[in-house]
């Protein structure tokens, strides 16, 4: 009885000395992630100030140097702010509020500087100016609490607690998308990809449950025997669809079919996959035969990736006129590599075709415009969004620069006005 | 004395056969390298976008010869195809950057391989190279918790060392993370769930009102629940890396969704509040 009371009380000591211990550690990881975020929070606020001065004073200059300058500090430090912001725990909403609207004053700060029209940001400034001031201000007053939790975490958590429904952000919430509308409106470019990536724009007429299934049937004969599941993207979706998941024997999968028109909008099936027997040849004659089967006809091949499954394979749109490839008008495919059945389809951006202006393509001097030890391998006409929404005619080469090391580049060159709107390195 | 003249004669004859058999021996081996070397490659033939054991063997048989000067990966990439082109061209092949029987049979017969060596390097992530003419253990450099063939990244790999193939906006290091993620997310969820999460992730990478980057935001702070509750940090399988490549090719059984929710457990009010677009497994897809 006695050996059993102090085996108890030595059991409960050591009980007692590891808690304390865990506890300790505990409390110190929790100080050392709050003072992550207080630095968060200080910085963020601190260039706050320092990014609505620069925007003011960027508006103090006629001459151009000193412009770019005060157009560079908006521009590096909206992205500061916005790198601080994203690492605060605060909710979803003004997180995202934040970081759109940082985005979109560096975007414009940049732009600016690129394109030369200063008039447009002495115009539109003076305004965002006093915004900024507004939410600096907002911003100070919301956080201010957030230094007195006597370094404690669950006091910090409970103010941005998510089922609270009057948190201390809710006033920096309503007066950034507020601003957000008013000082960066959506451009109508924005406006036509939003349309597009939504699928809104659709003039077909609508197609029923019934005729969905056969259209799958119809598409994807390997599965016209499955067991299937339709139901209707929800009433608040930004476009119409159907969903429809199916099962038979070892494949297991979904198609997203339009509800107008009954467009694909993909397809997918997963199913136990063997080893290789088919070549990268056959493969691709494979996958040449289901974009045809699919009623892709005016597609062209752009590029494949082997992986220890599938292959998967891109097309894209061929300009009627100029035989340009559209790259916003693209289709994947996915192919198994035992059989080369066809796992998966992606037509999501293939429905609606882009509108594209005639553009006028001019010749480029390659030996001027690359570096001596730059050899041009291979240059293609493609259709590329420059940044700004717009569909740009282009010439996409391909550059060795083979000088210690032999490194490969993809440059995307406007091929009307020369700007280089996209260089990637190849492996 | 004309006896042992002839004895001689006849030796000396013998000599003359036994060289000739010798040499004719000799130049048969020569010649029966290219032969038993390009058995070591799959009949298949390769062109830029193909990946595993043929590449890695392509790739190592490059390098010998000089041709290759990039890390050996087993993925057809550029590199792999530039010097492929060079090794066609000086080696009087057609010129077409694809690795077909004859420029196997030709890059086999005047290279050597040894597989266990490249692999056994491969799987355990070292740095290496694989020229010819300088010995093996001067050309490896230990794995110090990187990732493998000659790079300096770590990454996802599988059995034999080899990287997936992303398109080239991503990096090994982004399927990795990405695949954590939804394994730590929806690794009970069905496939197309799975893919439906991983397509989140990146419909946030392109809109203005996330992190700009993969990392910022997985990791940002109350943005996902395996992240809070470490779930994020077990090994994902193969099955949340497929996923992970699906999307990353452009699959989206999200349709565009921005975030995502689990009805049974949820908490926050405003999830409730974000236009819905579908329902996958236990998910619901919000725009």
């Amino acid at each position: 009885m006695r050996t059993m009371l102090v085996i108890l009380t030595a059991a409960v000591i050591g009980l007692g000395a590891y808690s304390i211990n865990m506890h300790g550690k505990n409390a110190s990881l929790q100080r050392t992630v709050l003072a992550q975020y207080t630095d968060s929070l200080t910085d963020a606020s601190e260039k706050l100030s320092h990014l609505q001065r620069a925007v003011s004073q960027s508006l103090l200059f006629r001459d151009d140097n000193a412009i770019h300058n005060e157009l560079d500090s908006v521009w590096r430090l909206s992205s500061d702010v916005r790198s601080s912001m994203s690492n605060i725990p605060i909710g979803q909403e003004v997180s995202n509020d934040w970081l759109s609207y940082l985005g979109r004053l560096g975007d414009e700060a940049k732009k600016t500087a690129k394109t030369g029209d200063f008039k447009a940001w002495r115009e539109k400034m003076p305004q965002v100016s006093t915004n900024l001031q507004a939410l600096s201000d907002e911003w100070s007053s919301a956080t201010v609490d957030f230094y007195k939790n006597n370094g404690k975490m669950d006091v910090w958590l409970r103010q941005v607690d998510t089922k609270n429904p009057n948190t201390t952000f809710d006033n920096v919430h309503k007066t950034l998308k507020d601003y957000s509308e008013k000082d960066f409106p959506l451009t109508l470019s924005e406006s036509d990809w939003q349309k597009k990536m939504d699928l809104k724009a659709l003039q077909d007429s609508d197609i029923t449950e019934k005729e969905a299934l056969e259209k799958v049937k119809q598409l994807f004969p390997i599965i016209k025997d499955a067991t299937f599941t339709v139901t209707k993207s929800s009433d608040t979706a930004p476009y119409p669809f159907y969903h429809i998941q199916f099962h038979q024997d070892i494949r297991l999968g979904y198609v997203d079919l339009t509800e107008k028109g009954g467009h694909l909008i993909s397809y997918l099936v997963e199913r136990p996959v063997d080893e290789a027997r088919l070549s990268q040849d056959e493969i691709m004659k494979k996958a040449e035969e289901y974009v045809k089967r699919l009623g892709m006809n005016d597609v062209a091949f752009v590029e494949s990736r082997e992986n220890h499954q599938a292959w998967h394979v891109t097309f894209a749109r061929v300009h009627p006129g100029d035989n340009a490839l559209i790259y916003a008008d693209g289709v994947q495919l996915k192919l198994a590599k035992d059989t080369g059945e066809l796992l998966g389809a992606n037509a999501m951006e293939y429905i609606q075709a882009e509108t594209i202006k005639p553009q006028t393509a001019k010749p480029i001097d390659w030996k001027t415009f690359f570096d001596d030890d730059v050899k041009v391998q291979e240059v293609k006409n493609i259709y590329t969004d420059n940044g700004s929404f717009e569909q740009r005619l282009c010439y996409e080469v391909i550059a060795v620069r083979d000088k210690n090391a032999q490194e490969t580049f993809r440059v995307v060159i406007d091929a009307e006005n020369h700007n280089v709107l996209k260089v990637e390195y190849l492996t | 004395m004309s006896r042992l003249f002839q004895a001689m004669k006849k030796g000396v004859m013998i000599m003359r056969l036994v060289s000739i058999v010798f040499a004719f021996m000799l130049g048969i081996s020569i010649f029966a390298i290219p032969q038993n070397d390009a058995i070591a490659f799959t009949e298949q033939q390769i062109s830029r976008g193909a990946y595993g054991d043929d590449v890695i063997e392509l790739q190592a048989r490059l390098q010998y010869l000089g041709f290759y000067k990039s890390k050996i990966d087993g993925k057809f990439g550029y590199n792999t195809y530039w010097a492929l082109r060079n090794f066609q061209e000086k080696y009087g092949l057609p010129v077409d950057g694809i690795a077909g029987a004859k420029t196997k049979k030709t890059l086999s017969g005047f290279s050597d391989y040894d597989e266990g060596w490249v692999k056994a390097q491969l799987n355990a992530g070292n740095q290496f190279t694989y020229y010819g003419g300088t010995p093996l253990e001067q050309q490896v450099k230990p794995n110090t918790g990187g990732g493998g063939g000659g790079g300096k990244s770590s990454g996802s790999s599988n059995n034999n060392g080899t990287k997936t193939q992303v398109p080239p906006k991503y990096t090994d290091r982004d399927v990795q993370l990405m695949a954590n993620a939804v394994y730590g997310e929806a690794r009970g969820e069905p496939y197309e769930g799975q893919v439906a999460v991983a397509a989140v992730i990146l419909n946030r990478l392109e809109s203005p009102e996330f992190p700009n980057t993969i990392s910022g935001i997985i990791f940002q702070p109350l943005a996902f629940t395996a992240v809070a509750d470490g779930q994020i940090w077990l090994e994902p399988n193969e099955r949340a890396k497929e996923a992970v490549l699906d999307a990353m090719n452009g699959w989206d059984p999200s349709e565009n969704a921005l975030y995502y929710f689990n009805p049974k457990t949820a908490t926050s009010k405003w999830i409730w509040s974000r236009p819905q677009i579908k329902r996958i497994g236990e998910h619901i897809f919000c725009s």
